[in-house]
């Protein structure tokens, strides 16, 4: 069975660098590795060898066994109406402005629409293993919640307010608003929106049987994958790992592994004399350089001591290096000089 | 900048955002003035660095003179409702709250509009010299400051609408600023630019600054001859690091606002009243 490496945590902290390195990895171990990511920076996707945007993954130059894509929500979007809509639906849906803003902006549509294409991909049978770098607008528990939050949206709470429980469907419509808390919402927002979003909303609606099953299979393949949690000694990524652990749904497996990035040498903060032999000026400019790194060192070591002792979770740390990798072979040497992820066994099938 | 009535602080996650809106507040308080600051999407950043739990959505006194609060969905929506419709006292507020939520839910630009309605009422209320706003991140940031926009292309008439556009003139006076905050690597920069580049365009608010934050110095000093150990690794990694963040900064705009790097801080409030200092020079 393919297995299913979800890299999750909040923007900034280098989950997209972390899951391509993990790949090269992998890949170089024998595996067959594709790495789902959804924004990486101009030179990793050169890296990888992603020249635009796709869902179709194609092979990463020079490592063999190791694919790549790159999400394209709109087309994903697409993909996903035209499979559970019924066909006039569907082209309504497409053009509508109501649901080309959803598709856009709305963060557990990005989401859903990972989630869609992680399942496609591992009930492809193709890879040994997928990773897949989550939607930085959704680093952390939002991922994992987008499928009912989906359901939620497509199931229509606005619609069965408007309909009534029933789905009677349309002309119950305007028997409903002509309810006094409609005439309000009228008042606010117009007559003929309420109409024209509840016409959209049928339409979207559906797509809710298709959808339900879907986002099912999604919470499914969820629950059998191995989350890890990417981020720094910084506050705030540090803030949206703990509610990582706090908010997560019970139905998922809980994270093995915390991986901290731009981790600094410990051996810095042991209060080394400074080399004899050197002139005086070089000699202090030397040592005051190491005090406030090793400062930097105590900080990172205390705020990584106090997370994997509250929430008893693997820790695997990414040495801080100058410039971010830009190619695979550097990408490979990241997780060499890393300790901790033997615990995730990239060896085996 | 600091004479301004709005300030929309956004940054890619991770750069600073919360800390350079904390600072910016307490060098406003400590110049005498009356400010308020809102923590737009998560309040947590923000209540973190002003030393407090937690941030309510009524305005609290953290320091003399400071206030701030947190954004709630729920409260927002509630409050948008009393201030903008006359209610009859027929209709419960809790089912005109519930389907007014999955309006707000279902329509896009409804959400943003009510989101940054709340700084912007406190704006017109005029009881602050000052309304800071610890914003959306990068990614998000423009679908509210085009929220007005997106209504008026949606919602043909109606309050909503109307209000929409005051809230957009708001934005785009001269006493409303967004600041920017980036620190020198890739992808902060490349995505500062590419909103920076948005916003030329159609100019929906003035751009009151742009913050480089965690900046390296210059390390002086002739490294050879220095042998192996702790102290050459430190003074290398401190050179390559600033390399690379020199390279970046090289993009950013040439009147950037530069923060210097902070070692060993350990509590967020420390950050901030650093950064407030790092502010004194503001005109």
């Amino acid at each position: 069975m393919t297995r299913c490496v979800l890299v999750t945590g909040a923007g900034g902290v280098g989950k997209t660098t972390i899951s391509a390195a993990l790949g090269v990895t992998a890949a170089q171990n024998g595996l067959h590795v594709l790495v789902l990511t959804v924004d990486p920076a101009r030179r990793l996707a050169d890296a990888l060898g992603l020249k635009t945007i796709s869902n179709e993954p194609s092979g990463v130059p020079t490592v063999e066994n190791l694919s790549a894509a790159m999400l394209d929500v709109t087309a994903a979007w697409e993909a996903i109406v035209r499979r559970h809509a019924p066909a006039d639906a569907a082209e309504r849906l497409l053009v509508n402005p109501f649901f080309r803003a959803i598709a856009d902006r709305f963060p557990a549509a990005q989401a859903y629409a990972a989630g869609e294409e992680m399942a496609v991909y591992l009930e492809s049978g193709r890879w040994d293993l997928v990773i897949v770098d989550t939607p930085p607008a959704a680093g952390g528990i939002d991922f994992f919640a987008a499928p009912t939050g989906m359901k939620q949206l497509v199931g229509g709470k606005l619609l069965r307010f408007l309909t009534g429980a029933g789905m009677p469907g349309r002309r119950a419509l305007y028997r409903v608003t002509a309810r006094p808390v409609f005439r309000v919402v009228d008042a606010l927002l117009g007559g003929p929106l309420l109409e024209a979003i509840a016409d959209f909303l049928l339409d979207l609606r559906s797509m809710y049987d298709g959808l339900a099953a879907r986002a099912a299979d999604i919470e499914r393949h969820f629950s059998r994958s191995t989350p890890i949690i990417a981020t720094t000694a910084e506050p705030t990524p540090l803030r949206e790992a703990d509610r990582f652990f706090s908010a997560l749904p019970k139905s998922l497996p809980s994270p093995e592994l915390v991986v901290f990035n731009r981790v600094l040498p410990d051996e810095w903060a042991n209060g080394k004399r400074a080399p004899n032999g050197l002139d005086d000026s070089v000699r202090e400019v030397l040592k005051r350089n190491l005090a406030r790194w090793s400062d930097e060192v105590r900080r990172q070591s205390d705020a990584r001591e106090e997370f994997v002792a509250q929430h008893r979770v693997g820790l695997a740390r990414v040495p801080w290096i100058a410039s971010p990798p830009t190619d695979v072979e550097a990408l490979s040497a990241l997780i060499a000089a890393a300790d901790g992820f033997e615990q995730l066994d990239l060896t085996s099938p | 900048m600091l004479d301004r009535k709005l300030l929309l602080v956004t940054g890619k996650g991770g750069v600073g955002k919360s800390a350079v809106t904390a600072g910016l507040a307490l060098q406003a308080v400590r110049r005498g003035k009356r400010v308020l600051a809102i923590g737009m999407i998560d309040g947590g950043g923000l209540a973190s660095h002003f030393g407090v739990d937690k941030l309510g959505y009524q305005p609290a006194e953290v320091r003399p003179g400071l206030f701030a609060m947190a954004i709630d969905r729920g409260a927002a929506i509630d409050e948008y409702m009393k201030l903008q419709v006359p209610v009859p006292s027929s209709i419960p507020t809790k089912t005109l709250s519930n389907v007014f939520g999955a309006v707000v839910d279902t329509i896009p630009g409804v959400r943003e509009v009510v989101t940054i309605g709340k700084p912007i009422y406190e704006v017109w209320a005029e009881r602050w010299d000052l309304v800071i706003v610890d914003g959306a991140p990068l990614g998000q940031v423009m679908s509210y400051i085009n929220a007005p926009n997106t209504i008026e292309q949606l919602v043909p008439s109606g309050r909503i609408r109307e209000q929409a556009r005051r809230i957009a003139e708001t934005l785009t006076m001269n006493s409303s600023g967004m600041v920017m905050v980036a620190i020198p690597e890739e992808l902060p920069v490349v995505e500062t630019l590419e909103t920076l580049a948005e916003l030329e365009i159609e100019q929906p608010i003035q751009v009151s600054a742009v913050v480089a934050n965690r900046l390296l110095d210059e390390l002086e000093v002739d490294l050879d001859g220095v042998p192996p150990g702790a102290h050459l690794d430190a003074a290398t990694h401190h050179r390559g690091v600033w390399a690379s963040q020199q390279h970046w900064l090289e993009v950013l705009p040439a009147d950037s606002l530069a923060l210097e790097f902070l070692f060993g801080m350990h509590t967020p409030s420390e950050v901030a009243a650093r950064l407030a200092d790092a502010f004194e020079d503001l005109p």
